[in-house]
């Protein structure tokens, strides 16, 4: 089978958990099922298989471009939801995780697959770089969504007439327990896709540092993320504040990783 | 066949569920009552503050009407004046009707835990004054059964409805764990003491602040395995607390915003405000700050109606896993019936007794009516002698609730 017949069936396996999560969210019963987790697995799998069957394909580490880029955007996010799972037995991130990677698989599938000869591209930095940078956003998208969760939580809380997300979303301190240890591993991350990208552009071009958008995001994105890490342990900061400031840094992510595979599209190393 | 006749919440007020509850120390005399006067096998009374019910097994014929009489007459009143409280269901009906009860679908509060383990109690005592048999006995089974299901797989016990359970529910919904969260209770009345012990039992540790007799809040403070700390400390106390509940008699405020937030300086953890006091002990504007949530009682209240709306959603799943508990229910009794083995045995029988006579008619040549009549007598008869212990063997192996056995036994001896 080729890299898209996988695709596909990654795509249909997400779609049925997206479903299953959302109709339970509307019936009201335990959010995760046996059902989702196993479509969840099962579509990681076989995504997995599809992102390495396009490797050998391509010739290059397949996240050059948009169809490529969101697949493995996709594939992130799922790791780091299932890595929460398995950790924290939260299931009301389902709620957000498996709409995003099935709407990232259906980008993907539709969009076309580029492909381009290009020396750089076979840099042993290029599946390094990238692969750190994926684990990061993966890891901050869950710290981002667990802070939207925060503030929905606090409104129903204030509001004092819950209504349907209420009884969905956990309770404050895990939102905000879990997004502040998944800022942790995806700021590590994060530093670690910088330093690598660094060492790359050096390589590749003989200068650190260009100062392209996409570069100052990035750096934007970290200094954001020092400060909510730092008044966190420093200050015993947190809640509603750490919240807020965690979706100002994600934006700027997802201001890098969109300059980078819709504007510049491959041309981002060489760029 | 099974019947329900009773009155509940749902048909008659509460005075005349008083006046037909039958007490503990009645309930063999009621059972014994019945058994006799109504000619059932088998009576089971379920007597709650809610409804009053019985549930009788005849083996032949529909005795609602003779267990209406019957439960009027145990409690000294006219049959026109239950009338029209009572209700009754037989059959199919019946077996629905307790499988919804003992699953806490028919109770006053949707979902409430109780009613599971009086279903329970009151089989429990109408085994112990000898009214229980197979029928009943397997109703009992199946729908204490079937309850625990619709309890685990659905959330119908879930979100409570009570004031002091919706508060313990929030503050989970705030903290996660309530372990080793500081609970500081301002005036130690009958229901704050309740909420704290919901709080304590969940690990959290109680502190009671003093009013115009601090030996009651040490009191308090001592069923709580806490310690107890003169009013005066107020503040100190509330910069430390997590969760606060206040129900002092108060007339005017307890708790005023300047308190808080000077409590609030120190640390920004939430902090769980619970007014239960009428009038009100805390300053409402509190509920402004960040991370201050405050809840009065009518806050509470709106959000036990909440949750309970959230159990009606929940109870139609609960009536579908009752619904297929019931169909293999009534099933399963259908297979007890032996009435069909019966009748096919018979058949079997006048098949072969009239095959015979033919052959032996061609072998003898004409006879007159006399013999013919003889022959006929003398046929049937041995047919009727050897199928007779064979039948009554059948009903009676399917009373002692061996059925399917005999069935099988008979299917197995006669060929059929």
């Amino acid at each position: 089978m080729n890299a898209r017949v996988y695709l596909l069936l990654t795509l249909g396996l997400y779609a049925v958990g997206a479903l299953h999560v959302l109709v339970h969210a509307l019936t009201r019963r335990r959010l995760l099922s046996s059902w989702s987790v196993t479509a969840a697995l099962a579509g990681f799998a076989v995504h997995t298989a599809s992102l390495s069957q396009r490797w050998t394909e391509v010739g290059h580490f397949p996240i050059v471009g948009l169809h490529d880029g969101a697949s493995f955007l996709a594939w992130a996010t799922v790791l780091a939801f299932l890595t929460t799972y398995v950790r924290t037995k939260v299931d009301a991130l389902g709620l957000v995780v498996y709409p995003v990677a099935f709407a990232l698989v259906l980008v993907a599938t539709l969009s076309p697959a580029t492909e381009r000869e290009d020396p750089i591209l076979k840099s042993l930095f290029l599946p390094i770089h990238t692969t750190l940078a994926l684990l990061g956003y993966g890891a901050l998208f869950v710290a981002f969504a667990m802070g939207i969760f925060y503030l929905i939580q606090e409104r129903e809380l204030k509001s004092r007439a819950p209504r349907t997300l209420y009884y969905l979303i956990p309770s404050l301190e895990h939102c905000d327990s879990i997004s502040g240890r998944s800022v942790v591993v995806g700021f590590g991350f994060l530093t670690l896709a910088i330093v690598t990208g660094v060492l790359w552009s050096r390589a590749a071009k003989g200068v650190y540092w260009t100062w392209d958008a996409k570069e100052w995001s990035a750096t934007i994105a970290w200094v954001i993320y020092v400060v909510l890490i730092t008044a966190r342990q420093r200050t015993g900061w947190g809640g509603r504040r750490a919240a807020l400031l965690g979706i100002v840094g994600f934006a700027a992510v997802v201001f890098t990783f969109a300059w980078m595979t819709l504007l510049s599209g491959a041309s981002h190393p060489a760029s | 066949m099974i019947v329900v006749v009773g009155v509940s919440h749902k048909t008659a007020p509460l005075e005349v569920r008083e006046a037909l509850a039958v007490p503990k120390e009645r309930m063999a005399e009621a059972l014994a009552c019945l058994k006799s006067e109504a000619h059932l096998a088998e009576a089971m009374i379920l007597s709650t503050c809610n409804r009053v019910e019985v549930y009788a097994g005849a083996a032949e014929g529909d005795p609602a009407d003779a267990v209406a009489s019957c439960f009027a007459s145990f409690h000294g009143r006219p049959m026109g004046e239950l009338e029209p409280f009572l209700y009754r269901v037989s059959g199919e009906a019946a077996v629905r009707h307790a499988f919804r009860v003992a699953a806490s679908l028919d109770s006053l509060v949707l979902g409430e835990p109780q009613i599971l383990g009086q279903v329970k109690d009151a089989y429990q005592a109408a085994e112990e004054a000898a009214s229980l048999g197979g029928g009943l006995n397997a109703l009992r089974n199946r729908s204490l059964a079937a309850a625990k299901r619709a309890r685990t797989e659905t959330s119908i016990g879930h979100n409570a409805v009570s004031v002091s359970y919706v508060a313990v529910e929030l503050a989970r919904k705030i903290f996660g764990s309530l372990k080793d969260r500081n609970v500081l209770i301002v005036g130690a009345g009958k229901m704050s003491e309740l909420a704290a012990k919901h709080l304590v039992r969940n690990g959290a540790f109680a502190t009671v602040l003093g009013g115009r007799t601090f030996e009651r809040a040490e009191e308090l403070a001592a069923a709580l395995g806490g310690r107890a700390v003169p009013f005066e400390g107020l503040r100190g106390e509330l910069a430390k607390a997590d969760i606060v509940i206040s129900g002092t008699g108060a007339t005017g405020l307890v708790i005023r915003k300047e308190d808080v937030e000077a409590a609030r300086q120190s640390r920004r953890r939430p902090l769980f405000l619970i007014d239960i006091a009428v009038p009100r002990d805390i300053e409402a504007s509190v509920r402004k700050l960040e991370g201050v949530f405050l809840y009065d009682l009518d806050d509470l209240k709106s959000v036990a109606d909440a949750n309970l709306r959230e159990r009606q959603k929940e109870a139609a799943a609960a009536e579908a896993i009752i619904d297929e508990e019931v169909r293999d229910f009534l099933s399963w009794q259908k297979s007890l019936d032996v009435t069909p083995m019966v009748t096919a045995l018979r058949h079997r029988a006048e098949k072969i007794r009239r095959e015979e006579l033919d052959r032996a008619r061609k072998k003898l040549g004409p006879l007159s009516p006399e013999q013919e009549a003889a022959l006929e007598l003398a046929t049937t008869a041995m047919v009727n002698k050897l199928l007779h212990t064979p039948t009554t063997e059948l009903k009676e192996m399917s009373k002692s609730g061996r059925a399917a056995e005999a069935v099988e036994l008979v299917r197995r001896l006669f060929g059929l």
